[in-house]
């Protein structure tokens, strides 16, 4: 089993303190889904725990078993067995998917246990198919000119392939129409095993419709205010995020603004 | 007798080459046995002095393709050669270009006539033999007709090891309603200091899609001109440079918009390497008349080194007003969200650093007739990235 431990989290972005306090524990065998409304840093736990440099610790820890991630490079992490499905994906020229999957893959292998090409096209038709994408996918360039919802199968394709221990799902069924919505979701519940967690974030209850979480958290603020099961989400749905707040009597007010936004800036 | 001292130098602006004594060429007399890079394509492969390499296919020769060596050209269709020699780039445009036209020695003969469509891709390897201490000094000279269409993968090559230089000149003519693809792989090796001259003349509702890599390991001076002269004529330039160690690659690469509607995009990235220099210089120019043309550019270049030195200067000389026309430009350093998400997937950052630079110089990639080709590049890349660490 593995555990991934969040204690105490605190992250700043260029300086402004957006999470301010989390804690969390997803082990191999649960689904947790985070809500919560814009802006209220989501995004940045997941990028924190993957390793974005924009994103720093000011306190707390994030434990993967016994180890302390802030001691792991980006690469190291997802070597250890953390998966991000991104909200915006890069996309590069120049190398395919199937190169980069081959490649990810084998990044987890020791040099005389590599990944051949025979082993590796057959795993990756059979996932492919289950996600309905076309056979031609494999040799274009990486999310070089791929829709929205190509890109977001694209991320889930890689997780089959890559079979991490604790997938952090970021708000996958963004821009996703319902019937891609079913296809990803397919692929998520594919996975679902004992040797397998996820952490999903999302806006809306939909997304749990398909993937039943076991755990429900709420953040607001940075922090997490409330953990419940699946049911905590139709209560939200129904509610709305600012039914919580007033009767969890928190001092909280709510915006439509994204953290995120101070990475931007932080990049240009 | 041109007298090619009188004639000013090329303008080359921000690249420094007076030292490189690119006028001063000694025409090497070497020969070679073997071909080197040729086994089973279409095409022609010379070396030095020597055709080590040619195949056209029998119903090619029959519809009248002419491949053969210039030198071979000129003794057995001489008229025809001297017709269309200088067309493209009078002998007398400037110092080195009236040197080569002088003491050219070797050379690649390639005749299309109208209407034939070329179903392989056609393979025009040229290879300097720098075995002594003289210099290549060759040209090339392609005619596609009217209504013709071929793709061609031009190469240079260096077989030896001495210092040496390297003058190439290059003509490509399109007449009306041909369809060229020309892709160039430049690997000339680190002891040749080269100038090259490639330009092509674009006539009516001609296509002229160029990829030139530009990947040699020496000094080099590069030229790309098309001359888009014909109504409708059309030009995607795209040029990909890697420069490393201590060498400069200084190009201009320029779109002369003659025709109405004619269409002239450059479009070029470039990666420098360790204390290197990698200049582009972009040039648009519309002449009074040519209504309707466009001109746009794109130069991009990722400095990878603190050492490094790279500029990228659009220029656009707009004569006309019912035109459209646009540069962009940018010196820049890796892209910091791509190799985010290449690690993310576990990814060394040495690896996920080196797709990312590739995936940088993809769009020529992509644009490369051949697998082995493409695989050549990669190889390339790989091999210089090698030498950073």
């Amino acid at each position: 089993m593995t555990t991934l431990r969040i204690e105490n989290l605190h992250v700043a972005v260029s300086g402004k303190e957006i999470l301010k306090g989390v804690n969390l524990t997803v082990k191999t065998g649960e689904m947790h889904a985070i809500m919560g409304p814009n802006g209220t840093g989501k995004s940045t736990l997941s990028q924190t725990i993957m390793g974005h440099p924009a994103y720093e610790i000011t306190a707390g820890h994030i434990y993967l078993d016994a180890q302390d991630l802030s001691d792991l490079p980006v690469d190291a992490r997802a070597r250890a067995g953390l998966f991000l499905a991104m909200q915006y994906p890069s996309e590069i020229q120049g190398v395919t998917n199937a190169e980069f999957m081959r490649a990810a893959i084998n990044a987890r292998r020791p040099e005389d246990q590599q990944m051949g090409i025979m082993a590796f096209i057959e795993q990756l038709d059979e996932k492919r198919e289950f996600l309905g994408m076309t056979e031609e996918m494999a040799d274009r360039y990486l999310n070089a000119g791929f829709s929205g919802g190509e890109k977001k199968r694209n991320e889930i394709l890689q997780m089959m392939m890559i079979q991490p221990k604790i997938a952090i799902l970021d708000e996958i069924d963004s821009g996703l129409d319902i019937d891609a919505l079913k296809v990803v979701s397919r692929g998520v519940n594919h996975m679902r095993s004992k040797d397998f967690g996820t952490l999903m974030i999302t806006h809306y209850q939909r997304l749990l419709d398909y993937i039943v979480p076991d755990y429900v958290h709420v953040m607001m603020g940075g922090k997490i205010v409330k953990t419940g099961d699946a049911a905590l989400a139709q209560k939200l749905e129904a509610e709305g995020y600012a039914g919580l707040r007033d009767e969890l009597g928190l001092d909280i007010v709510l915006t439509d603004e994204d953290a995120d936004q101070y990475v931007e800036v932080a990049h240009d | 007798m041109i007298d090619a001292q009188t004639l000013p130098l090329p303008d080359f602006p921000k690249v420094r080459y007076s030292a490189w004594q690119l006028d001063a060429l000694s025409p090497s007399q070497a020969t070679y046995e073997t071909p080197q890079f040729l086994t089973d394509e279409s095409g022609i492969e010379v070396s030095g002095l020597t055709t080590t390499y040619l195949a056209l296919s029998a119903d090619l020769q029959a519809q009248g393709v002419r491949l053969t060596s210039l030198m071979a050209a000129q003794k057995q269709w001489p008229e025809l050669v001297a017709d269309l020699m200088h067309r493209v780039i009078p002998a007398t445009a400037d110092r080195l270009t009236a040197q080569n036209a002088v003491q050219y020695n070797t050379g690649i003969f390639l005749y299309i006539p109208a209407h034939v469509v070329v179903p392989d891709v056609l393979h025009l390897v040229l290879n300097q033999l720098a075995l002594t201490g003289d210099d290549l000094v060759a040209r090339l000279l392609i005619y596609v007709g009217a209504h013709a269409k071929v793709s061609l993968l031009q190469q240079l090559n260096t077989i030896g090891d001495q210092k040496t230089k390297a003058s190439v000149v290059i003509e490509l003519i399109a007449a009306a309603d041909a369809q060229v693809n020309y892709a160039n792989l430049d690997q000339f090796g680190p002891q040749t200091t080269a100038y090259i001259n490639r330009q092509a003349q674009i006539n009516d509702r001609a296509t002229v899609d160029c990829a030139n890599v530009a990947f040699s390991d020496g000094q080099v001076l590069t030229e790309l001109r098309s001359h888009a002269n014909g109504e409708g004529a059309t030009t995607h330039v795209c040029v990909s440079a890697l420069t490393y160690q201590k060498q400069t690659q200084g190009f201009v690469t320029a779109v002369q918009n003659v025709g109405r509607h004619s269409v002239g995009h450059i479009f070029q990235r470039g990666v420098i390497l360790n204390k290197s220099t990698l200049v582009f210089n972009g040039i648009g120019r519309i002449i009074k008349g040519a209504k309707g043309a466009d001109a746009q550019q794109e130069s991009r270049v990722l400095m990878l080194s603190r050492r490094a030195r790279g500029d990228a200067n659009p220029l656009l000389l707009i004569d006309e007003n019912d035109v459209t026309a646009g540069h962009a430009a940018s010196v820049g350093r890796v892209d910091e969200q791509q190799l985010y998400y290449l690690m993310s997937r576990g990814l060394s950052q040495t690896v996920a650093r080196r797709l990312v630079i590739r995936g940088f110089l993809g769009d020529v990639l992509a644009a490369l007739p051949t697998p082995s080709a493409r695989q050549r590049v990669i190889a390339e890349i790989e091999r210089k990235l090698q030498d950073e660490q």
